[in-house]
């Protein structure tokens, strides 16, 4: 089993710190109706993008999922070019086509965008994992997606070719239980990551709420690939501590199992632990913090001076 | 100079795999998948003999998966390669709707610009006689899918100039083929002949009547026109070779030379390219129109698998002749 060394435990945390930050900030930014569109928090999901994106290279590709911005903060998508997405203005990677939702990409970073269509994602990553092996390269593709997202047809076709011709994908589903207000439990037959074993894959479930689990299985799932030993499923089960989207009343759970579910923060708890195993003190942490927040009020602030576009933005960009 | 004047006589479908497999010699990242595509050399040749020449690793059977033939195609288009996806009938496009319509279509504008997407699909349609499902021609369904080219061949030389053209665009190409073409022959001239993507082609010179037809009614009109002559009337083919990008300035010279338009096409007339072809020319051009336009087009009902009853429903030289005589 990989070993995680204090300096990994320390930047994972960091990076789920900036999630959870990030996170606090957009909140902020859409109670002062500088956001022009819904936003998906991914509170509490920390630990399954700073997890699986961290055993990335900067080349690999990322397909990223709509719960919260983790994924691409953790491939290092510039904080500013996201904040000027949220708020739709120049600034922003798409020159101020964005929103809530996010759209934007960045393929220096291999970061290969989301469509607004659940479940596009998986043909573009086995596309992209057929164009690396193509092209002769050892990149990965991992692809993110929840589970209400793995009932769409297009997770069938696409999961079957990448399996069927080895392709190097790593395919991380979220189970946070919901797909905005139905339960996994009524909408999906067995476990998803038993389909993997009907794809000729390894699949493997673990505790998504523990970013050294998500850490690990990343790391073999990653090596596996860019060996050429084809996909790996990975059934991260977690928790989403906020609504689908921020005004969603939550009608389908009660406050108890919301309450109940902050004690799982996988941001504190990895705190606690990097104090108990002396690999950092309260202080250092409240400092990281701190730098952090630094860090994102300056990209807020960059992001926040940028003007809206032009009607003539509209027209920009379609055609080569 | 004898080169650029030779010709050689290939059908569409020849047409189409010699232009893959120029295409393919010329550049190392295009590449073909679909169903059939290797071995069998796709169900109407159009791929023979390309996995002999370029090996599996760039002519690829895909599994009965439309919706990742084409999504899997986006990937690997924004990531540095070129695909010829081919969708064994066009009738399958609801299958892949979402690829072709928002994803290749739309990913580069929706991500701000910062991907091209050179991505051929290939979409044989029309009449053959296989049921309401795959004789569809539903070009018109991607009018609305800005972002994506929609190009359309109606002989062996423009098959293999559009679609080599088509493969080195840097947009998203939506390739009909008439399945009824396929085994047409045709003079292909000889050489790199590329056909630029958005620019009409007159077929035939004529002062009386514009006919503005695409695929198969293309051969149609020009059978209708050379029957027309001999009763004194004048007719001018024009085929836009596709609805994205639109020639509208060919269109509309030819609507102010005739004054008179007749658009055809095999697509039912509800909901196909003709309503929109005609609301440009009654927007640009009315002042010049002599006589109202006329769509010649199928009835709005499914296309029955007989080929008894179809001969009843796909419009023929001899509906393009009679909606002529019917003008002013
Ligand atoms: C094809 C499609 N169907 C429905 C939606 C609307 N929608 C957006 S998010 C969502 C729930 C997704 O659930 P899940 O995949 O479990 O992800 P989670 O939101 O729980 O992170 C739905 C139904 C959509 N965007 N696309
Ligand atoms: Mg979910």
């Amino acid at each position: 089993m990989t070993a995680i060394t204090p300096a990994t435990l320390l930047e994972l945390y960091e990076s789920m710190v900036t999630m959870k930050l990030w996170d606090q900030t957009a909140l902020r930014l859409l109670q002062e109706g500088r956001v022009l569109a819904g936003y998906h928090s991914g509170r509490g999901q920390e630990a399954i993008p700073a997890g699986g994106v961290a055993p990335l290279r900067r080349d690999d590709y990322l397909m990223y999922a709509h719960r919260g911005f983790g994924y691409t903060i953790a491939k290092g998508m510039s904080l500013a070019a996201m904040f000027g997405d949220l708020m739709a203005n120049t600034a922003g990677a798409t020159g101020g086509l964005g929103a809530g939702i996010p759209h934007f990409a960045d393929p220096e970073l291999g970061i290969l965008g989301q469509g607004g269509t659940l479940g596009s994602c998986f043909g573009i990553a086995t596309g992209a994992a057929f164009s690396a092996r193509y092209r002769g390269t050892d990149q990965v593709v991992v692809c993110f997606f929840g589970d209400g997202t793995a009932n769409r047809g297009a997770f069938h076709e696409s999961v079957n070719a990448a399996a069927a011709w080895k392709l190097p994908v790593v395919w991380i589903c979220e189970n946070n239980g919901y797909a905005v207000s139905v339960p996994a439990a009524d909408s999906t037959a067995g476990r998803i990551v038993d389909r993997a074993a009907g794809y000729g894959m390894p699949g493997v479930r673990i505790n998504g709420m523990d970013v050294t689990e998500v850490y690990r299985a990343t790391c073999e799932a990653v090596d596996r690939a860019r060996a050429g030993e084809g996909p790996t499923l990975i059934e991260a089960m977690c928790h989403r501590f906020r609504g689908h989207y921020e005004g969603d009343p939550q009608v389908y759970r009660t406050e108890e199992e919301t309450e109940r579910l902050l004690a799982l923060d996988p941001i504190t708890n990895l705190a606690a632990r990097l104090v108990a195993d002396g690999i950092a003190t309260e202080e250092g942490l409240d400092e990281l913090e701190a730098r952090v927040q630094d860090t994102i009020d300056r990209a807020v602030e960059e992001a926040s001076s940028a003007p809206m576009p032009g009607p003539e933005r509209l027209f920009e960009g379609l055609y080569v | 100079m004898s080169q650029a004047t030779a010709t050689r006589t290939l059908t569409f479908s020849q047409a189409i795999r010699e232009a893959l497999r120029e295409e393919m010699e010329r550049d190392d990242r295009v590449f073909v998948w679909g169903e059939d595509v290797a071995v069998y050399g796709g169900i109407y040749g159009a791929t023979a003999g390309l996995l002999e020449q370029f090996g599996p690793g760039r002519v690829i059977d895909t599994p009965i998966s439309e919706t990742m033939i084409v999504g899997a195609a986006v990937g690997a288009a924004i990531t540095g390669l070129r695909p010829v996806a081919e969708l064994q009938s066009s009738g399958y496009f609801g299958i892949a709707m979402d690829e072709i319509y928002h994803k290749a279509a739309r990913w580069r504008y929706m991500h701000g610009g910062v991907f091209t997407v050179p991505l051929v699909i290939r979409l044989p349609e029309g009449a053959k006689g296989a049921g309401p499902e795959h004789d569809v021609s539903p070009e018109a369904l991607f009018l609305s899918a800005s972002g994506a080219y929609v190009v359309i061949p109606s002989d062996p030389a423009d098959a293999l100039g559009l679609m080599k053209s088509s493969i080195r665009d840097d947009n998203p190409v939506l390739f009909f083929e008439h399945a009824g073409l396929y085994a047409h022959r045709g003079e292909v001239p000889a050489g790199d002949h590329l056909v630029p993507l958005g620019e009409a082609a007159v077929k035939r010179e004529g002062s009386d009547v514009t006919v503005i037809a695409w695929s198969r009614m293309v051969g149609e009109s020009l059978r209708a026109a050379a029957q027309l002559e001999a009763e004194g009337i004048d007719v001018e083919v024009v085929d836009p070779r596709g609805l994205r990008p639109l020639d509208l300035d060919t269109i509309l010279e030819s609507v102010a030379k005739t004054g008179r338009v007749v658009i055809a096409h095999e697509a039912p007339k509800t909901g196909g390219a003709g309503g929109e072809v005609a609301a440009i020319i009654a927007e640009e051009a009315l002042e010049y129109l002599e006589s109202p336009i006329i769509r010649v087009a199928s009835a709005d009902v499914p296309i029955p698998q007989s080929r008894y009853l179809q001969q009843f429903l796909i419009p023929t030289a001899a509906s393009v002749t009679e909606a002529v005589r019917r003008l002013d």
